[in-house]
């Protein structure tokens, strides 16, 4: 007998034979916790969801949720039999009921688990009160979207799985729904499976993070190590949050690079002395300095309201992101020299 | 969902080979001995069938389109004189059987018949009957059958138009389509599934039609089939001829599936319907738009309905021979029961096709439903001989009572062939429906707790209901007009509207067809015009 709430056990989804994700072993230990998983478009996420929900059929592998075995090669609980509660990324509303009926036929499933999710402030907190005497047809799809998310929320699932949730939510309020929607969540213990391609919203809302790549789950971990200690390149290039520059191990704690000198820091990983290795630089890594006899010339600058990413062009012609906050007075142009904080410490260093 | 053999895989498995029965014996008889008329037919008139068939074919396909289409188009997008007036108006065309409009055509434009009368009496004796055109032979046909059968591509391309987003149409704009572009490229092609759906029901109704060609004296394949059969016996020759006609309506699947491809035309998805504003046409486009709409419903309709009016009134004796109540009664009661097996069983078999997704039964019953191209006659002498057969092999052997009375010259026999008949008719709009419920809406039932049949009966059926009725009121009127199922499956004594007007007509007593076939408009027309909200429903 397993304690986790939710055991994956090797299982290939399959959408087509070109779209699949094989071989996948994911745990949900707690109940409450919420997973997301990342990953490029068309990967095989949303069979992910589909399958974890009895949509789809396994050939390997297992499934079980609260110990219950749901999916096997040779078991299939149907998706009615399951309690898992999906929104679809599309507009899955019963088209003749309007968007009230619509999301009390969530409220509606398992009324007896008195579970304190009350349908108006899930209503008003998602924005959809303007639209509830609507038909699906009637309304946008962003209101469609948040009506499917509180038809699913009101359900009161063991499980409950959503698929790029907010993607035509509005900008304007689509933090303040992810933080009440966190909050619901963790408050309810609604353990959530969340598929979606902003890393973004995955490190916010999930208390793990899967990146799915190239057919298969590359790294399952909090968000925090996913961002800062990627398991392979591939990730590293999906989370495009830093580049890789040639290098050299020279110590313990230190490494050479032909562009950026002496780098310092902890290595998450032990090279032997001399090794050539690919270090990742994050855009937080270098820090500006115009005193600095370290300079790089700009290419490009990009105002992110609390900051400015510049991207720096090294002598071998590779291009560096740095973080710098937007109240720092002194900015650079395009082809001005910028310089660079030396000696360069970065706490923790992470090569492949 | 995987595929899974279950209740609902079964039950559509079932009705699509009880539908298939026929066409199968159609198609095994392909191998049977034929008589001696076989070879006169193949070295003299097949050619000629299958040609003139094909020639019917086109030109009916073509006349129902641009009228159809063009009428659709007119009241769906527009505003204009009558437009609302017209847009019920127009399905009333669905009340006249096209034997009974070659009827009418002929009656009016004859020599000495109502035109001449019309002419006479306005201008005084003339040679008029050099002037008035004669529409007899193939145009005669294929006018007749084209105004009997648009209402089927008007009423769906209808429904496809009206459920076309604004949005659809402002794209076409910010694209810089000028109106016939928007046209050609967008309003068309999305509503291509409805037109292809009107145009399949027009192209196997034509195809099995036998009073109007008949009547004009052309030699089609369904002219053939009854001369094999009722005048040299030769019932494997008709069964040939009928495969021959099978080939034309699988051809026709064929290539309709190859041309759509994988395409989807599912209902905007993503919430951003919008509704269209409509055109408020004036000047001289809104009365060519009237003038194009009046001329049909007139033709259509006015015209069939005034010329049996007239031969009703001046023969008014036929009127008072006939046994309204008992004529009455006997189409409802038949139309009553084939609908509700019809609908329920179409239901059931498609939503066993959607939740199955096997590719093997979806092939079955598009197989199945091409039996709406044999002929009546033909699916009712194949079900006389499968009875035949299965009492004298099956019930004989177990020493059981015949069950040849339960089913032939029964109601239920009557109404088993109409099921096999016009299931296409059924399952083609039920499937229509269901090509507008996403799967996911589908699947967030499932997830919500419903099994298949709770989404069946509170998801399905409520939103479906409307197509149900359209369906039951396409089978209503399909049921009244028919008449070679009805005339041989019936019991005896048994009469309806159509068998009475065709006993006139057969003995060429065409006044007194008038007032039963009159009827028969009438009461199809009631059906039509207290559901037409449901057909029309903006």
């Amino acid at each position: 007998m397993t304690k986790n709430f939710l055991e994956i056990d090797n299982v290939t989804f399959v959408a087509s034979e070109k779209n699949k994700v094989n071989n996948v072993s994911l745990t949900i230990e707690n109940q409450g916790d919420i997973v997301c998983l990342l990953g490029p478009s068309g990967i095989g996420k949303t069979t992910i969801l589909r399958t974890i929900a009895g949509l789809e059929k396994i050939n390997s592998g297992n499934i079980r949720l609260k110990n219950k075995l749901l999916s096997s090669k040779d078991t299939h609980v149907e998706p009615e039999d399951r309690n898992i509660s999906m929104a679809f990324q599309d507009n899955s509303l019963f088209p003749h009921y309007n968007v009230l009926e619509n999301i009390r036929f969530g409220a509606e499933r398992n009324k007896k688990k008195k579970k304190g999710l009350n349908i108006n402030e899930i209503i008003k907190f998602l924005h959809i009160d303007h639209v509830i005497d609507k038909f699906p047809h009637q309304i946008s799809s962003g209101e469609a979207q948040r009506a499917s998310l509180a038809r699913s929320l009101l359900s009161n699932p063991d499980l409950l799985l959503l698929d790029e949730p907010l993607s035509n939510v509005d900008q304007s309020f689509k933090e303040e729904i992810q933080v009440k929607l966190k909050q619901i969540l963790t408050e309810q213990k609604i353990t959530t499976i969340i598929v979606t391609h902003d890393s973004y919203e995955a490190f916010y809302l999930g208390t793990k993070c899967g990146i799915i790549l190239d057919q298969q789950l590359k790294q399952f971990d909090d968000p925090y190590n996913v961002y800062h200690f990627p398991n392979s390149i591939e990730v590293v290039n999906f989370l495009n949050r830093g580049i890789l520059i040639p290098a050299k191990v020279t110590g313990e704690n230190s490494l050479e690079s032909t562009d950026l000198g002496t780098i310092t820091g902890d290595f998450i990983k032990h090279y032997p002395k001399g090794s050539e290795v690919q270090l990742l630089l994050q855009p937080e890594d270098l820090e500006h300095d115009d005193q600095s006899k370290l300079k790089l010339e700009v290419v490009d600058r990009k105002f992110r309201g609390t900051n400015f990413i510049y991207t720096l062009k090294t002598p071998s012609n590779k291009l560096i992101p740095v973080f710098v906050h937007s109240h720092h007075i002194h900015q650079h142009e395009v082809d001005e020299k910028f310089g660079i904080k030396r000696p360069i410490n970065i706490d923790h260093i992470v090569c492949f | 969902m995987g595929k899974k053999i279950n209740i609902w895989y079964v039950s559509s498995f079932l009705i699509s080979i009880a539908v298939a029965i026929p066409i199968v014996t159609v198609f095994s008889s392909f191998f049977e001995t034929t008589g001696n008329y076989s070879l006169i037919i193949k070295n003299t008139f097949l050619y000629e069938y299958i040609s003139n068939s094909l020639i019917l074919l086109i030109g009916v396909l073509i006349l129902t389109f641009v009228i159809g289409v063009g009428c659709a188009y007119l009241v769906s997008f527009y505003t204009f004189p009558f437009a609302n007036f017209f847009k019920w108006a127009l399905i009333l065309s669905f009340a006249v059987p096209a034997y009974i409009y070659a009827y009418s055509l002929t009656a009016f434009f004859e020599n000495y018949g109502t035109a001449f009368s019309i002419l006479k009496n306005l201008f005084g004796e003339g040679n008029y009957n050099v002037h008035i055109p004669k529409f007899d032979g193939m145009l005669g046909a294929i006018i007749s059958i084209s105004f009997s059968l648009f209402g089927y591509v008007y009423v769906l391309t209808r429904a496809s138009f009206h459920y076309q987003s604004q949005n659809l149409i402002e794209l076409g704009k910010n694209l810089g389509f000028s109106k016939e572009k928007s046209f050609f490229k967008i309003i068309l092609p999305s509503a291509r599934p409805a037109i292809v759906a009107g145009l399949s029901l027009v192209a196997m109704e034509t195809l099995s039609d036998f009073g109007s060609v008949s009547f004009f004296g052309i030699s089609t394949l369904t002219t053939g089939i009854y001369n094999a059969w009722i005048s040299f016996d030769d019932l494997a020759l008709a069964n040939r001829l009928s495969f021959y006609l099978l080939i034309f309506i699988l051809g026709l699947f064929v290539l309709e599936n190859l041309s759509r491809k994988k395409a989807q035309y599912h209902s905007p998805s993503k919430g951003g319907f919008k509704s269209k504003s409509l055109v408020v046409l004036k000047g001289y486009k809104a009365t060519l738009a009237l003038i194009f709409c009046s001329t049909v419903f007139s033709i259509s309709f006015l015209f069939p309905v005034l010329q049996m009016l007239y031969w009703t009134i001046i023969f008014p004796k036929h009127l008072g021979d006939l046994n309204l109540i008992e004529l009455f009664l006997n189409t409802i009661l038949l139309v009553f029961l084939s609908s509700v097996v019809l609908i329920t069983l179409a239901f059931v078999s498609n939503y066993g096709n959607r939740v199955s997704k096997s590719k093997f039964l979806e092939t079955l019953t598009t197989f199945s439903i091409s039996g709406y191209a044999i002929p009546g006659i033909i699916l009712a002498v194949a079900f006389i001989t499968f009875i035949s057969w299965f009492d004298n092999n099956v019930i004989n052997f177990f020493g059981l009572n015949t069950i040849k009375s339960i089913f032939i010259g029964s109601v239920f026999g009557l109404v088993i062939v109409y099921f096999i008949r016009f299931y296409s008719l059924a399952s083609n709009g039920i499937k229509s429906g269901y090509l507008k419920i996403n799967y996911s809406i589908d699947e967030s039932a499932y997830l919500l707790g419903y099994s298949k049949f709770k989404t069946f009966k509170e998801i399905h059926i409520p939103y479906l209901k409307n197509s149900m009725l359209l369906i039951g009121i396409l089978i209503t009127i399909e049921i009244i007009k028919e008449l070679p199922i009805t005339l041989i499956m019936r019991p005896f004594n048994f009469e309806t509207f159509a068998t009475t007007a065709y006993v006139f007509a057969s003995q060429d007593l065409l006044e007194a067809a008038a007032a039963p076939s009159l009827f028969l408009i009438l009461i199809a027309s009631f059906f039509i015009l207290i559901t037409s909200r449901y057909i029309l429903k903006d």
